[in-house]
């Protein structure tokens, strides 16, 4: 950006004049209660001056069986979701393109309504809706090809299955919102050049149509990703803020809150804190893969 | 493609679409009949009583007059939290994107990968520490201690520096030579980008209008408490209310922001187009 100084003509200040409101409640609301996690993981659970203790939470945790089922149960729940919302999206969307204009909107509408809709009256409509003997699941899939009726969230084989298609249920067709903008907005020009290269849909899909959306596929697998490891309402009505049986459906959110409910608080910010590293590598992942694209 | 062939393809893509429609749109209806059910009726299999026998508006009016969780109070707390929470992230982050988008200054990449960074971890993993120091600057049990952390926005700030750095550089530079000062010249482009405001903000809102942890820590005087909180109350077996006053709190949840999703939908997909792919 050489254009840099004809651009802020004068005071040096003034971009800082805008960063300023940001800055400040970033401040205030990230980094120091950021901080105040670092150091409650260093203390002992207690009210005021406690006592120092060094690495101890998270020594504890390095031994805590719990602690590594939540990860694991985290990673497996948010990939999964990544790996079955964003083709599915891609498909949906594809599909609205080839459906009647003037439907469009009101289809795309009705497909996201999920994601309008707070997580825990999701999570209960998903219960009753699919859930249980009488659910349609059941009733409509797993019964009539001869399987006995699963409980989808007493079962510890399921229950994480049951997590996973209610984050698909929620999120796919919000999804599918943003990669039908995404696609309306690839110039035509693009496909009519594709067009002259050759005639095959798949290849004009694969060589157009997937690579200009790649900015798109990334927020949304970002987006994902984020959320997956933020969830809470969605697991806390459907198991009741425990893990499940046998903590199949043990979340690294519902482990911190648990933490909390019995006042640990110290081994609770450990959790979070253990996390960063991880955190800061997606990151780095992210911004990789964008520098390739870009 | 001859008009006759496009008429079969967006038929055949309908067709497909429909079991999807299906599998979202059944529990919807299903949840609104089912404010007009008595619990009895509530618990048969989905396919043998799905309309309720009578329409009687009795559990709405249970609800409504506050005899499960105080309805309005908390209605009301849910729309000025997420209006004051977006209205905040909206303006933050539009200022911030600014200066991003349109200014160099030392430091920058560095703030900015900070902002990338704020994306990626989840504000729910820190719940304890800020609860913590919420209370401890005095916002415990108010509706500011849950409406002022949201406003800090790892996505606000990307999104706002993407939207400015379309802005023509020669408007910025003709508010500059007309003699406006740096405030100005902002607050001229605003009107440029307003659908860019409203999309991020109707996000924002829906966001905060979900948010169940921050506010579950921080709130607890009822009359105070937002509206997943009140759901949780509902839903929760102990309390033993009628399934059907669930549903009618659990639509009334969905109503403000399918409403406003509604109003803003072709506004906010023509500002994600232009941006997606440039």
């Amino acid at each position: 950006m050489a254009a840099g100084d004809q651009r802020t003509p004068g005071a040096r200040w003034t971009p800082f004049f805008f960063l300023l409101p940001f800055l400040f409640f970033l401040l205030l609301f990230w980094v120091i209660p950021l901080i105040g996690g670092v150091q409650m993981s260093l203390h002992a659970n207690g009210v005021g001056q406690a006592k120092y203790i060094g690495f101890a939470h998270y020594k504890a945790l390095a031994n805590d069986e719990r602690y590594f089922t939540a990860l694991r149960n985290s990673f497996v729940y948010t990939l999964a979701s990544v790996v079955v919302i964003v083709p599915l999206a891609l498909w949906l969307a594809h599909l609205l393109r080839a459906s009647f204009r003037r439907l469009r909107p009101v289809l795309t509408f009705a497909l996201l309504l999920p994601a309008l809709t707070p997580p825990s009256v999701l999570a209960v409509l998903f219960v009753m809706v699919f859930h249980g003997r009488n659910g349609l699941l059941n009733q409509l899939f797993v019964m009539p090809l001869g399987f006995e009726p699963i409980n989808w969230l007493k079962d510890p084989d399921f229950i994480l299955s049951g997590l996973v298609l209610q984050t698909v249920w929620r999120w796919t067709g919000f999804m599918t919102f943003f990669i039908l903008a995404g696609m309306e907005g690839i110039p035509r020009v693009y496909y009519e050049a594709a067009r002259l290269a050759t005639g095959s849909r798949w290849r004009q899909f694969w060589h157009v149509t997937l690579p200009q959306l790649r900015p798109v596929l990334l927020f949304v697998a970002v987006y994902l990703v984020v959320d997956g490891f933020s969830l809470f309402s969605g697991a806390y009505v459907l198991l009741g803020g425990s893990g499940g049986t046998a903590d199949a459906g043990l979340l690294t959110v519902t482990y911190v809150f648990l933490k909390t409910r019995f006042f640990d608080y110290g081994s609770a910010s450990a959790i979070s804190i253990s996390l960063l590293p991880l955190m800061v590598l997606a990151l780095f992942g992210c911004l990789f893969l964008r520098r390739r694209t870009v | 493609m001859s008009g006759q062939g496009k008429t079969q393809r967006g038929a055949l893509s309908l067709l497909l679409l429909c079991p999807f429609l299906l599998a979202v749109l059944v529990p919807f209806l299903w949840m609104v009949l089912g404010i007009f059910k008595t619990n009895n009726e509530f618990f048969q299999p989905l396919g043998k009583a799905f309309f309720p026998v009578n329409y009687e508006w009795q559990n709405v009016n249970e609800l409504l007059d506050g005899k499960w969780v105080p309805f309005w109070d908390v209605f009301g707390n849910s729309l000025v939290v997420s209006f004051g929470q977006a209205l905040g992230a909206v303006t933050l982050s539009a200022m911030a994107g600014y200066a991003f988008a349109r200014f160099t200054f030392s430091g920058k990449r560095l703030l900015f990968v900070l902002a990338v960074a704020l994306i990626l971890v989840p504000r729910q993993l820190f719940a304890v520490p800020l609860f913590s120091w919420v209370n401890e600057i005095g916002l415990s049990d108010s509706l500011f201690g849950v409406m002022l952390p949201g406003v800090v926005t790892g996505l606000g700030v990307i999104y706002f520096t993407q939207v400015f750095r379309q802005v023509p550089e020669e408007y910025l530079q003709a508010a500059r030579i007309c003699g406006a000062t740096e405030l100005r010249v902002f607050l001229t482009v605003l009107p440029l980008v307003w659908p860019a405001l409203l999309s991020y903000g109707m996000i924002h809102f829906i966001l905060t209008w979900h948010e169940q942890l921050v506010p579950m820590l921080v709130l607890t005087t009822e009359t105070k408490q937002t509206l997943p909180l009140a759901l949780a109350k509902l839903y929760d077996v102990s309390q033993r209310t009628p399934q059907g006053v669930q549903m009618a709190a659990s639509t009334f949840a969905v109503i403000p922001t399918a409403v406003l999703f509604a109003l803003c939908y072709r506004k906010f997909r023509s500002s994600l187009s232009d941006m997606l792919v440039h």
